[in-house]
Parts: structure tokens; sequence; C-alpha cells
């Protein structure tokens, strides 16, 4: 692993390399089917012995906790931890906390110190039974859920940051001799099998050692030397070293596509990009195989907002084509009487990111547009072009999901998310009818989502056609293995690896 | 008529008339002056004897010509702009066709041909265009700003020798206070904020990305290195019997200073110029390297170095070619600017010699520039 986890006690743990670890040793009541693509964005139960009895109304989730179930200590599972669980989290504090805050009954109040207890949630430990209510209806309340952060920790369990000896948790593995920022291990849980949780796999390499290494130059040499056995998908394969990783290792190394959104925003408040047609002209002209040699083949190129892999990407054609069309845009630019107008194109420093800004700010020239560019570091880009005041035209931008659900990739097209600091909004969509489509399909359960695939669809299609954004496609990731493991196991759209999947040859 | 007493500090071996028209010359070593001979026609006669200099002044010429010539190059030859992206395009190179970018990313190397003559970079971009215009640029920011360190340095380094007091103590502390911050710090702190905002000075608006905003930065943070010394230089010159007569005949302070002291430092400024010039341009490149000097996607040689490193295991030529072009630039500029101190100053070089064999010299003038 290049990068050190953020942290490992589950309930602080926000990055990729945290949650990879945790996903297999702290299971909520709900988790995710152990698939690849789609499929692997499937709400499962995990504790619960079955997916959540929801109102009518959409604010009461009903579980019933599974018999039997014991911590990695031995300790008994109660339903009563998960209340505890819960605040703990709200009071350690986890970073996505206002994912509960802002929905369940009484979690403001005890985020704010105003309460002693979540009142939105109780357990009975006797039956076994988890209620949760929510002040209003929100359909991906059981993505949620799955987050590892809510997983079950022993009432009791300090709070406060146990990374250094993480809690017991109920897994397939027991994360344990954490050296911090140098290794941390994962020893097989051997209770696990015997609560015969259906579709989470109960593990089959016994220890898996992970090693912290100081850059992923060396860190991508020790896996292609079979020195080590993976390469850390959330780490960035070194684009040097790929060459010789393609030739000498091409059965144990892949790009695997995970459910992001990149694309350049079009800030519809503001000259040029306040008409469709300057808009339509960016989508028509750009090349996305440009784009995606740009990143070493790093990108799956697409055109519409909700990406490959989660439920509602359309299947239909991108409106204005797979294949550039670099004249036709020229003339629409030049019939819109916007041949020249100035343009400032927002970007990052890191790479490949900036040199996608010098391909599109090329492109604006090329197209007619007087364009330049603005590359600012990283840490600050965000924060930047989400201020009102910087209210840039034009830029680089990116979602990677919190949870595979496609209203979790709407919000950055909802109007109710433009502000004044930290806008996430940045092209400014405020649609009537993506509000009016927004208001019903974010009410839908994230367990019925399937249900509501084609009318996503229809939508996403729609925003595709009024070029709010120009999208050119879905990072990906690599799978990179050293050849003493078979390469047929889970690489899940959310966790990376599935660890618990590894396998010896 | 006065004679001038400070010949040795400015150690051009001139002795001059206090109205400056005209000058005559003494051989190096305290030899008879050689009537009818300027120091600086004596200097061109030494510098053309220094054959090494001359090669490398002529080396670095060369590389401004062509870099100055880059839009005959990028028109002519190789049909491309240096901001021109063709990363789906292919190439042909002996009979065969090539991509310019593969589909995993890595560029074309060297064709040896009008197109893509160095390579390409990871945008599809042609290297000998981007370094061209990147040295045009590189060059373009050196020379503004030398021109500003040595303009504003100069007048600096006038009104604080000359006038003293309470003028020397402010802008002696501001010179302190440049000097004391790390020279590569302080261009960094300035080149990003400015790069966000731009500048603006009254009516001047200079846009972020303009050239010359590193060009002032550099210019700014480099005036200490040429204001001190000529401060101190101009110290010792205002007690001097030719300033005491020009005084003494009514002659204003500016004219004082623009007439009898400014030609005797002029000799320092000169010597200054090309090592100003060398460090200009590698400070440019150490601030654009790291994002803080010219900005995307304009080339600098700076910026293709920084744009190449992670390539460097399977594209070297993207850091190779535009470094070496730095390094070749610099030692020109250093090596020339080497001889014509030499030239100048033929008995810095005996000083130093001394300075070697313990032996304590009188006022050697410091031409070095300390980061």
């Amino acid at each position: 692993m290049g990068t050190a986890p953020d942290y490992l006690d589950p309930q602080l743990a926000y990055t990729t390399q945290a949650v990879e670890a945790h996903w297999i040793s702290y299971t909520g009541l709900l988790t995710y089917r152990h698939e690849e693509g789609e499929p692997g964005t499937q709400l499962i139960p995990g504790l619960a012995d079955a997916l959540p009895r929801i109102s009518d109304d959409g604010k009461t989730y009903e579980f019933t906790l599974r018999r039997g179930l014991r911590y990695s200590d031995g300790t008994a599972v109660r339903a009563s931890d998960y209340p505890y669980s819960i605040e703990r989290m709200i009071r350690i504090p986890w970073g996505g906390r206002s994912f509960v805050t802002n929905y369940v009954v009484g979690a403001a109040d005890f985020d704010a110190g105003r309460a002693r207890s979540v009142s939105g949630i109780t357990a009975d430990d006797a039956t076994g039974r988890i209620t949760i209510r929510l002040r209003e209806a929100y359909g991906a309340f059981s993505n949620v859920l799955a987050f590892p952060a809510l997983a079950f920790v022993p009432r009791g369990t300090a709070i406060r940051n146990l990374s250094n000896d993480p809690p017991p948790g109920v897994g397939a593995y027991i994360l344990t001799d954490v050296v911090p920022n140098r290794s941390f291990t994962l020893r097989k849980n051997p209770e696990f099998a015997s609560f015969r949780i259906p579709d989470i796999p109960t593990g089959n390499l016994d220890t898996i050692r992970v090693n912290i290494v100081s850059n992923t130059n060396s860190e991508a040499q020790q896996v292609l030397n079979n020195q080590a056995d993976i390469f850390d998908s959330g780490d960035t394969l070194p684009p040097a070293l790929l060459p010789q990783i393609e030739s000498q290792a091409r059965d144990r190394f892949a790009r695997k596509p995970v459910p992001s959104t990149f694309y350049f925003f079009l800030n519809t408040t503001k000259p040029p990009f306040n008409n469709e047609k300057a808009r339509i002209a960016v989508n028509m002209a750009m090349d996305r195989d440009a784009l995606s040699r740009i990143a070493s083949g790093f990108l799956e190129t697409d055109c519409f907002f909700i990406p490959r892999g989660i439920v509602g990407h359309p299947t239909s054609e991108c409106p204005y084509g797979d294949r550039p069309d670099l004249a036709g845009a020229q003339r629409m630019l030049r019939d819109a009487g916007l041949e020249g107008a100035p343009v400032t194109v927002w970007g990052q420093e890191r790479s490949p990111r900036k040199e996608y800004i010098d391909y599109y700010t090329d492109l604006l020239n090329k197209i007619g547009f007087r364009a330049t560019e603005r590359i600012i570091a990283d840490t600050v880009y965000f924060p930047t072009i989400g201020n009102a005041r910087t209210d840039p035209q034009t830029g680089f931008a990116d979602w990677l999901q919190d949870f595979p659900n496609p209203s979790d990739f709407y919000l950055l097209m909802d109007g109710r998310s433009i502000q004044p600091t930290n806008n996430q909004n940045f092209s400014k969509v405020n649609d009537p009818f993506i509000q009016r489509e927004l208001r019903r399909l974010n009410a839908v359960p994230a367990t019925e989502l399937d249900s509501v695939a084609d009318e996503w669809a229809a939508l996403d299609e729609y925003t595709a056609r009024r070029a709010y954004v120009a999208v050119y496609g879905a990072e990906a990731v690599p799978k990179f293995f050293s050849n003493k493991l078979n390469f047929d196991s889970v690489f899940h759209p959310l966790y990376f690896n599935d660890w618990s999947t590894l396998s010896l040859r | 008529m006065a004679i001038d007493p400070a010949t040795p500090d400015t150690g051009t071996g001139a002795i001059r008339t206090a109205s400056g028209d005209s000058v005559v010359a003494a051989e190096p070593g305290g030899g008879a002056p050689a009537a009818g001979i300027g120091p600086y026609r004596l200097a061109r006669r030494r510098l053309r004897r220094n054959k090494v200099a001359l090669a490398f002044g002529a080396l670095f010429a060369i590389i401004v010509i062509l870099c100055f010539c880059a839009p005959l190059y990028a028109d002519h030859i190789a049909h491309t702009g240096p901001n021109d992206n063709h990363v789906t395009e292919k190439v042909t190179v002996g009979g065969k066709e090539k991509d310019v970018v593969s589909v995993s990313g890595l560029p074309i190397g060297p064709t040896w041909q009008g197109r893509f003559l160095l390579g390409a970079d990871q945008n599809g971009r042609d290297l000998a265009v981007r370094l061209l215009y990147g040295g045009r640029n590189s060059l373009e920011v050196g020379f503004i700003a030398t021109f500003i360190t040595m303009i504003l340095a100069t007048i600096v380094g006038l009104a604080a020798g000359y006038y003293r007091g309470v003028v020397d103590g402010v802008l002696a502390r501001i010179l302190d206070l440049i000097w004391a911050y790390p020279v590569v710090l302080l261009g960094i702190a300035l080149g990003t904020s400015l790069a966000l905002g731009g500048l603006s000075i009254g009516p001047i608006e200079v846009s972020g990305n303009s050239l010359f905003v590193p060009a002032v930065i550099i210019g700014v943070v480099y005036i200490p290195y040429v204001a001190k010394p000529i401060r101190g230089q101009v110290l010792g010159l205002r007690e001097k019997e030719f300033v005491d007569a020009a005084r003494v005949q009514g002659a204003s302070s500016l004219r004082i200073m623009a007439r009898e002291i400014l030609p005797n430092v002029a000799s320092t400024l000169i010597v200054f110029l090309p090592l100003m010039i060398a460090n200009a341009i590698l400070l440019e490149a150490a601030l654009s390297y790291l994002g803080a000097g010219i900005q995307p996607p304009n080339p600098s040689w700076g910026t293709m170095i920084s744009d190449g490193i992670r390539l460097i295991p399977s594209a070297i030529h993207l850091t190779f070619v535009p470094g070496a072009m730095l390094v070749l630039a610099v030692l020109g500029i250093n090596v020339f600017g080497d001889g014509v101190r030499d030239a100048l100053d033929p008995r810095a070089r005996v000083k130093i010699k001394e300075k070697e064999t313990d032996k304590v010299s009188d006022d050697p003038v410091e031409f070095a520039v300390e980061h």
C-alpha cells in the first residue's frame, strides 16, 4: 500500500485504503454483495436477518438481528450495541456522519450535545429488533447503513480513536498487529463461518499482511518482482512502469473501472456557457479517446453522468455522437456568435488532471473560444471553484461515489446543492424538470432501485442532451497481483480488491 | 579636472575626468596608461583574447537565436503550435504509421524528421516546438527579470549609498527583508498568489498567466544581490574628490549620481548582467518546475522538466532535452559572464590567487550571487 489508511478505527475511517480492510472485518446491518460490476452494488443483509422493512412513508426502517452472532473477542452481539455504535460514530466523530445526522430523528441533537442518545434508533435485545426512524424519506438510507463506519462494535467500546488497537467486530477477518503508518494484519476469524451468513465469503487466506511503503514506484516494482502480492488499487500506478508491467505481467494486471464521473463543468449562469449551443459545441468536439490516452488508459470513456455500474446508467448512444466533430462544433459556435468568447479553464496540479486541462483548453481554442488556463494547488482547488466569489466558467470536476446510488451522483445536478461556499453543483444547474424528477426518484428506497432504473436513465439522457456538463468517462484503477495469487478474485466496485476472495495459486 | 581615485575600487584600471566625457586607461598591474584606449575598448580586446568565453557566448547566442526563431520552426517545419494537442493522431516514421501517443499513454520518441523531431509529450504536443517556445519564454523572463533587477537595484543602490541616513536606513532594511527570505521560497509565495489573481499596480493590470508575473517576481527577489554591492561602492565614491568638485560646481544630487557616480559603477553592472541573466533563467526554471513560474499550458524549460518527470524511465527525452538546453544556456552565459568579468577586472583574478595563497587582499569586488 502506497498510502496509509486515514484511520483503522472503523468508525473514523473514510478512505479507500481503510474501508477495503474494514469491509471484511466490520459488518453492519446491511452490506454489499461480493461481486464485480453492478451486481456488487446490490445491498444484501449483513448482521440483519433480512433487508429492512420500510414503512409506506419511507420514514421507518425495521431490522431483526441474526441470532448467535459473536464479536471477534467472543462477546455476544446484542441489538442494543447498534444504537451505541451509531452514537460512537457520531461522537468520535466520523467524517460522513451528516448522512445520519441529517436524516435520523434525534441524531442532530445528539451530535450538537443537546441529547444523551439518538432518539430515532431503538433496539430490543430480547427480540433482536432494531428500529430506525427518519425525519423525512431518504431513498439512499439503506446505502448509508452499509457503510463500514455504521457497523457493530460492542457496547462500551471507548469513544476515542482506536486505530492502534481496533475494536472487535463481526467479519471474516480480524484487524490486528497495527504498527501505525507501517503495517497491519488481517487474520481470519475462525468463528465467522459458523454464523452462516449467506453471500458473505468467509475468506481463503489465513493471514493478510499489509505493508505501507513510502512510494508507489517501489510498491509496483515489488509486485512486479513477486516480492509483494497486491498493488493497492487505491494507489496510482506509475505510468513509467506501465509498458514493463503490460509486457511482463499481462496475465496479472488489469484496468478496472470504478463507478465515478469525470467531467468538465460548464457554468450555466455565466457566458458563454449560459448558451446551450456553447455547451453542446464542447460536447460535440470532445475526443474522449484522447483523454483516455492522457490517463494512460486509466479512464473508461463515457458521456453520461450516471456511470456504468450504477443503476440508471443509460444504454443509449451519446446524444452528440461517439466520435468528435470539431468542424460541427466550430460551426455551432459561429452560428451562436460566440467565436472569440473569453473562457478561463480551472484545473488541478496533479497528473493527469493538469494534462486533461491542457487538452481541454486547446480544444476550446480550436472550437473558437479564447481560452486560458488557471491551474491551482490540489488542496485548495475544490474550495476555490466552489466559492461564489470565484464563480468559475468551466474546469475540471469529478465525483467518486459515496455509495452506489444514482441519487449520490445527482446531488451535483440538484439546484438545492448550489451554495455560496463549498458548492458542488459547479455547473449551477437548476432545471425544473430535473428538480421534479429528483424529488420523486430520491424517495425510492435503495433496496427498490431496480424498479426505477429506466426513469433514472431517462433523466440522465435528458441531462446529457442539455449538455449541462461535458462528461468524458469514469476512472479506472489497477488490479495488479503477484504470480502467487489467483487473478480471479472479486474486484468490487466500492471496495476494490475483495481480500476475502483472494486465494493462492 | 580631477583624477578619479576610485579606480582601484571599480577595478577597471580607468582614470576618468570628472565630467566623464573622456577616459584614459592604465594597463593592468599598475603599468603605464595606454594613451587613447578607453577601458571598455581595452576590455573588449581582453575579451577577444578569451576564446573559451567567446565560444560559450556564441553558444548562448545561438540558443537565443534558435529560441526566438521558434514561430518560424513551428509554422514552416513542424506545422504545429506549442500548445496544439495531437493525442490521437498518427505520424509516419520510416514508412510506418505510429501513434503520437499510444493507447497506454506513452508518447512517441524522437522521429528525427520535421514533425515531432524530438518526439511528443503526453498530450501529443511537439517537443521540439515546445522546447523552442519554452526557451523563448524562459529567456524572455530571464531578460526582463534582469532588466528589472538592474534598473531597480541601480536606483536603490545609488540612492541608499549617496543619501545615506534615513534613506539608506529604510532602503537597506527593505533589501535586508528581501535578502533574509530564501529566494525560491519567496518566488513560490509570490508566484502562487500572483498566478491566481494577477498583478495590479495602479493602471497597470497583468493577468496571472502573463510572462511578466514570473519576470517581475524574479526581478524583485534579486534586487538586493545587485543593490547591496552597488550601495557599498557608492558609499566610497561619494567621498571622493571628483564628487566634491562636482558638488562645489553646483551640480545637483541627481546630476552627480547620474554623471559622476553611475559611470564609475557601470563596469560592476556590466559584470553583473550575464550572471543575473543566468540566475534569472535558473530561478524561472525552478519556479516553473514547482508550478509558480510560467503558467500552463505555456511551455518553459522548467515546466517541461516537471511534466516529463513521471515518465522518466520510459520517455527520458521529455526531461533530458529541456534539461540539457537549460544547462547549455546557463553554462554559456555564465562562462561568458566570467570572461566579461576578467576582461573588465583583470585584477580580480589576481586577487583570487592572492586569496588562495592566504594573502589578504585590499578590497576585491565580489560578483558571486549567493542563494
